[in-house]
């Protein structure tokens, strides 16, 4: 691809306290459009990953570039200078985020959260906002759903929602972490649905999941990590059908039985 | 003794003069120790540990001393480092400053009920710390904080009764003023009391009407709100 890549982490590293590492030197490039699924055991450093990705949390080592900005500091005159609290705001407006737990916000209606930040970050008034989220409401599917505060809304309908409030910033990137781990089983099609969506649209994605058939079905390549490194990258056909490293295949036995 | 509460008539514009300067020090402490209690609140969940540290110890003094002393010390003790106030600007200061502990404590729950999610959440948005506050952090910790803080409220609007030793003209001075003049300590106190009631009262009220409203998944979107949002789909919402 003649284009540069959308995000590049080169050396990750996180470390809490003084043993636990999280991240062990991670390398990973995401082409612009591209689907990335990370896979890996509990603890294996996905979701440290991800938040990495847009600084909530902090690496201890090595460097994340997204759009080709470092993302948390400035490489201006050669020195790395730790961004303040307003440019790394701006910076991660373009990097969209869903949580396994939503957090949708819930003293505000669907809509309300969805708009939100085009209110409080890109500065439109409530009226165009709305505008913007009554059509991101309908593409999730939850027109009829916008006046509802998050309490009185199914799991599903609230990690709508969530994905909703995200792609309003119209984010470079979207972030997935395990969204749909806390979800009903009955309950996880409809947000793959609208996933997948946003993926055949062009989205850069980069998901944290252990639903192996949307890995499959939708992902242009698979990560798979383990203890703080990836372990083993390919397509679906090649992590999931010709598995080479010992603790994929043992994974996947796990994972499939 | 015979017990004639008529005989409180003729003293009733007096006591409700009082009663002025009693919402006058209780609103003005309880005002400026919201302020201040809000800005120690963050600064005890600061990053920088100096400045924990220098709040903890505010609330330590201040929430552990009485405020009768507090009131003494400005009036009486001030004088000594230079400063001479009047009984009520003393009161104020004094009523502010205790206040203001339990406020910081109060409000601080209320902020850290909020899950770190939440900010999280906003932060992914790309939102910046004093509008996360704002519109994601404070209407949840107020919900949390609204029924503790109205009692500290109440609870404060009796305390300030304590302004009396210091000569500050309130409800609970007047009143003494009046019975050992009268020697009618009965119908006066209990005058004084029903006057109190009114006022802690009229603080319940309020307590009940600020608790519904920030019921707001129970209430629903106001009338405002949804006109808003609605109105921008050019009506087909
Ligand atoms: N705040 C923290 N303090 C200490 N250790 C942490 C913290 N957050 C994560 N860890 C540790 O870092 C490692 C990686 O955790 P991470 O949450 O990234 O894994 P994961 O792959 O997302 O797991 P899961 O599938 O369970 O979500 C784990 O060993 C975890 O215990
Ligand atoms: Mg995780």
């Amino acid at each position: 691809m003649a284009d540069a890549p959308m995000i590049e982490v080169t050396g990750l590293a996180k470390t809490y306290g003084e043993s636990v590492k999280a991240l062990n030197g991670v390398d990973l490039t995401v082409q612009p459009g591209e689907v990335v699924c990370l896979i890996g055991p509990s603890g294996s450093g996905k979701s440290t990953l991800l938040r990495s990705l847009n600084f909530l949390e902090e690496p201890t080592g090595g460097v994340v570039k997204v759009a080709g900005r470092r993302v948390g500091f400035s490489d201006k005159g050669g020195q790395a200078r730790r961004l303040g609290g307003r440019e790394l705001a701006a910076q991660r407006a373009e990097i969209g985020m869903v949580f396994q737990l939503f957090h949708l916000w819930p003293h505000l209606s669907a809509l309300e959260n969805v708009i939100l930040g085009l209110v409080e970050v890109r500065g439109l008034s409530t009226a165009d906002a709305a505008r913007v989220g009554h059509e991101l409401m309908r593409k999730v599917d939850l027109a009829h759903k916008m006046d509802a505060f998050p309490e009185h809304l199914s799991g599903g309908q609230r990690q709508r929602v969530a994905i909703a409030r995200a792609l309003a910033m119209n984010p470079k990137v979207m972030l997935f972490d395990e969204p749909t781990s806390a979800l009903d089983p009955e309950l996880v099609g409809e947000v793959l649905a609208v996933m997948e969506q946003v993926a055949a649209e062009g989205m850069t994605m980069v998901v944290a999941t252990h639903e192996m058939g949307f890995a499959r079905r939708v992902a242009d390549r698979v990560v798979f990590m383990d203890q703080g490194k990836v372990v083993e990258q390919g397509t679906p056909d090649e992590i999931f059908g010709t598995p080479k490293s010992d603790r994929l295949k043992r994974f996947l036995e796990r994972v499939v039985a | 003794m015979n017990i004639d509460f008529s005989m409180v008539i003729p003293y009733l514009p007096i006591l409700f003069q009082a009663a002025g300067v009693t919402i006058v020090i209780t609103l003005l402490s309880q005002g400026i120790g919201t302020v201040l209690g809000f800005f120690l609140a963050l600064g005890r969940m600061s990053r920088f540990p100096v400045l924990r540290g220098i709040v903890w110890t505010y609330v330590l003094i201040f929430r552990g001393t009485p405020m009768l002393l507090h009131l003494f010390f400005v009036y009486y003790a001030a004088p000594a480092f230079g400063v001479t106030l009047e009984p009520f600007p003393a009161a104020i200061v004094a009523m502010s400053l205790s206040t203001t502990a339990y406020n910081c404590e109060i409000l601080r729950a209320g902020l850290q009920s909020v899950h770190p999610g939440q900010i999280e959440a906003a932060q992914a948005v790309g939102m910046s710390w004093p509008r996360i506050l704002r519109r994601v952090v404070i209407p949840q910790a107020l919900r949390v904080a609204i029924v503790p803080y109205m009692t500290n409220f109440i609870s404060h609007t009796k305390g300030s009764s304590l302004a009396s030793v210091i000569t500050v003209p309130e409800l609970m001075l007047t009143a003494q003023m009046i019975y050992s003049s009268t020697y009618r300590a009965i119908e006066i106190l209990t005058a004084a009391g029903v006057i109190y009631l009114l006022l802690t009262s009229a603080l319940t009220v309020l307590q009940l009407w600020l608790e519904k409203r920030l019921r707001y998944d129970e209430r629903g979107l106001s009338r405002r709100r949804r006109r808003q949002l609605l109105l921008a789909a050019g009506g087909n919402g």
